[in-house]
């Protein structure tokens, strides 16, 4: 390829990512160490926003809340991830349909689902899952106001939203392994177990680690879905970093521009830190085949 | 990877789907209502070139149409209103980043009275009273409240055109009540008692409904409450005053009620009260009067024809004012408008004028005086008999900042994670903080 072209073709997708990405990165980490209110020059305040941020217990509970939901989320994707895929690919004509099927929760609008899925505990608006508990053990759970059943109802969604996509990813990567290697395994006294174990897991180890990367980076960003869900999510310790940057900066007519800019390079840097490994391994497993 | 035929048509589907919806979704954003609205006289001085009018107003039934109202009217010739669908937070949001600085991305803007003190403390919007002055007699203007015209002004002058207001308002199931004998209340301990005869021979669990979400729904209840007892979050020398005895009195008398509402209080916000009351789950509750006519429409509800609406009870027998706040809308025009802002004022009062303000009742109560009569809807009764025993609140722009800082600490408090004594001291840290610009 020409160097003409390759600059023409190169151009629109760099001007985009300088613009949308670089540009507000820049300007985030510089309004970090600034007073910045709207429509004013930013004042240099030094480390300021960090020590406040660092020092709020608020932010504290929002980072262990992010993690623990990542952790658990991102097991779940990959384990029922597999499990789905796998009985996916045994399916016949059917696999079309309930592919389709499944993809709905991905597809719709990820507060859109919320709402949806919080009217499943929620009386005021049916709430099935209620009645069911109710008539097997007699207990009325409250999902939005206790710690741990919003949790469980705050990852059981999470995991709604994000397993289509990962089933997804897993699948092609299953229809991806070569038969010939299923068939030396079952020739070798193979176990359906260890042939999963040995044979299709480390063959679509590099599929299973791009959907561990992109979970990751999905679980860590989560905000829309905890306004229905989680409607008193700080008083809970169930409020999210992105949350908590939003209330920070933005909410009820907040200007805590810079403030919010020192939490969101905290963020960034917590983000890169959690996706290290997978990176890592992705450009190893790269070059290994280059 | 490869992806196989059957996978390929999948995502196919998915993008048609997600296209076919993106383009209903984006049908539905741009309807405004306006095709419908009240036509009425808008008779400025026509600009020369081609002006476009941004208008920024929360959408909601009462204040609909008023905008719906300015925008038919005012539109034409060379000149065009455009309003864009935005719920209340996206209001808060965009109101503080177009006021700032030295030009803006409206011309028009929706405020409250609980926001104008802090706009107009920063020089934001501009004041009306000349306008006013000017333009009168044109638009009657001397027919709006003077109640709600103080709820828009700072410092002596008048930075919003008072258009519409709510107030709280009791609604009840007037069949359950006559059934056990019950009246309406007049305060909370009367509620209470109601609530436990309800309790014990209605068959409703939770008997009261209140907005209660920890958001400004929670502040906005304590503050009725304190209002209740005469006394503001801030004095009017601007200190606070949530360590003064109408606070303890307020909370206190906030937690009596929590024994006959929903666990869940605390996540409840309007529309899911209104849910209480259409299902059937709840017998008593108080919420803005805005959200009154939705319980009257039968098609909301098979219920409709049960609800009976009163005055919101005191919190305590002897009380100088009722459990309520009186909430104003209006219109202003911000200070960077680049727009002729005679031109602009003209369009804010025709959309109050006469004519648009019987249109918007009942689904509104005007600001204009006498527009709501007892018959003009099942609730107007009980809001005229509220307006009066509101307590009146001088705005104070330290109001806003301090009702957020609060905010988590109240919500501890209600929820019973802090005791009320300790959680008026923290209240009343932040607040002095908040208040002091820290």
């Amino acid at each position: 390829m020409r160097r003409r072209e390759f600059t023409l073709l190169m151009a629109p997708s760099l001007l985009v990512m300088v613009g949308l990405l670089v540009v507000p990165l820049v300007r985030t980490i510089q309004w970090s160490f600034q007073k910045v209110q709207y429509g004013t020059p930013g004042e240099f305040i030094g480390l300021k926003n960090y020590s406040q941020a660092l020092s709020d217990p608020r932010f504290g509970r929002a980072v262990l809340f992010t993690l623990l939901l990542t952790v658990v989320v991102t097991v779940a994707i990959l384990v029922l991830g597999y499990l789905v895929a796998t009985g996916m690919n045994g399916l016949g004509k059917l696999r079309p349909v309930v592919l389709g099927a499944m993809l709905v929760a991905y597809v719709l609008p990820n507060v859109v689902g919320a709402v949806s899925f919080s009217w499943l505990v929620d009386e005021n608006f049916g709430g099935v899952v209620n009645y069911v508990i109710h008539a097997l053990t007699g207990a009325d759970v409250l999902w939005f106001t206790e710690t741990w059943p919003n949790r469980i109802l705050l990852i059981a969604h999470t995991v709604w939203h994000l397993l289509p996509f990962s089933m997804l990813m897993i699948l092609a990567g299953l229809q991806g392994v070569p038969a010939e290697l299923r068939e030396a395994a079952k020739i070798d006294g193979a176990t359906a177990w260890t042939t999963h174990r040995y044979v299709i897991i480390p063959t679509i180890r590099g599929v299973l680690g791009f959907v561990c990367l992109i979970t990751i980076m999905d679980v860590l960003r989560t905000f829309d879905s905890l306004i229905p869900l989680s409607p008193q999510a700080d008083a809970i310790g169930n409020e999210s970093i992105m949350l908590y940057v939003f209330d920070v900066a933005f909410r009820n007519g907040s200007q805590q521009l810079g403030l919010g800019s020192a939490i969101n390079v905290l963020s960034i840097l917590l983000i890169l830190a959690c996706l290290f490994p997978f990176i890592r391994g992705l450009l190893k497993e790269a070059k290994a085949k280059a | 990877m490869q992806f196989p035929r059957h996978l390929r048509a999948g995502i196919a589907a998915l993008t048609i789907a997600a296209s076919v919806a993106g383009v209903t979704a984006c049908g539905a954003g741009s309807r405004t209502g306006a095709q419908n609205a009240t036509a009425v006289e808008c008779d400025y001085t026509m600009p020369k070139e081609s002006t476009t009018v941004n208008v920024l107003a929360y959408n909601s039934s009462a204040i609909d149409p008023f905008t719906n109202t300015m925008v038919k009217s005012c539109t034409r010739d060379k000149v065009t209103l455009k309003h864009d669908p935005i719920d209340f937070g996206g209001q808060v949001t965009k109101t503080t980043a177009t006021l700032a600085g030295d030009t803006g991305s409206y011309d028009i803007i929706e405020t409250y009275g609980f926001v104008v003190p802090g706009f107009a403390a920063n020089g934001g919007i501009v004041p009306l009273d000349d306008y006013v002055a000017k333009y009168k007699d044109k638009y009657k203007l001397d027919a709006l409240s003077s109640q709600m015209r103080e709820a828009m002004s700072y410092n002596g002058k008048l930075y919003g055109l008072p258009m519409q207001a709510q107030m709280f308002i009791l609604a009840y199931r007037k069949d359950v009540f006559d059934k056990l004998g019950l009246k309406p209340p007049t305060t909370f301990a009367e509620m209470i008692a109601a609530a436990q005869t309800i309790q014990a021979q209605g068959g409703i669990k939770y008997p009261i409904a209140l907005p209660w979400n920890a958001t400004a729904d929670i502040t906005t209840s304590y503050q009725a409450a304190m209002n209740s007892y005469g006394t503001d979050f801030l004095d009017r020398s601007g200190k606070p005053q949530f360590t003064s005895d109408a606070s303890r009195k307020a909370l206190e008398g906030l937690k009596s009620l929590l024994p006959y509402m929903d666990p869940q209080v605390t996540t409840f916000d309007q529309p899911k009260v209104q849910q209480q009351m259409f299902n059937g789950t709840a017998a008593m509750a108080i919420m803005f009067s805005g959200r009154m006519n939705d319980l009257t429409i039968p098609t909301n509800t098979k219920l409709a024809n049960d609800f009976a609406f009163a005055a919101p009870p005191a919190v305590a027998a002897g009380a100088p004012y009722l459990y309520s706040r009186l909430s104003v809308d209006g219109w202003s025009i911000p200070k960077n408008t680049k727009l002729d802002k005679d031109m602009l004022f003209q369009m804010i009062a025709s959309s109050v004028s006469e004519d648009a303000s019987k249109a918007a009742v009942p689904a509104a109560y005007p600001a204009r005086s006498g527009m709501v009569g007892d018959n003009s809807s099942k609730y107007a009764t009980a809001a005229n008999g509220t307006i009066g025993k509101t307590m009146p609140t001088p705005g104070n722009p330290a109001a806003a900042p301090v009702t957020n800082a609060i905010r988590p600490v109240l919500v501890q408090i209600i929820t019973g994670k802090v005791d009320v004594e300790a959680g008026m001291q923290q209240m009343q840290a932040l607040a002095e903080k908040a208040a002091a610009g820290n």
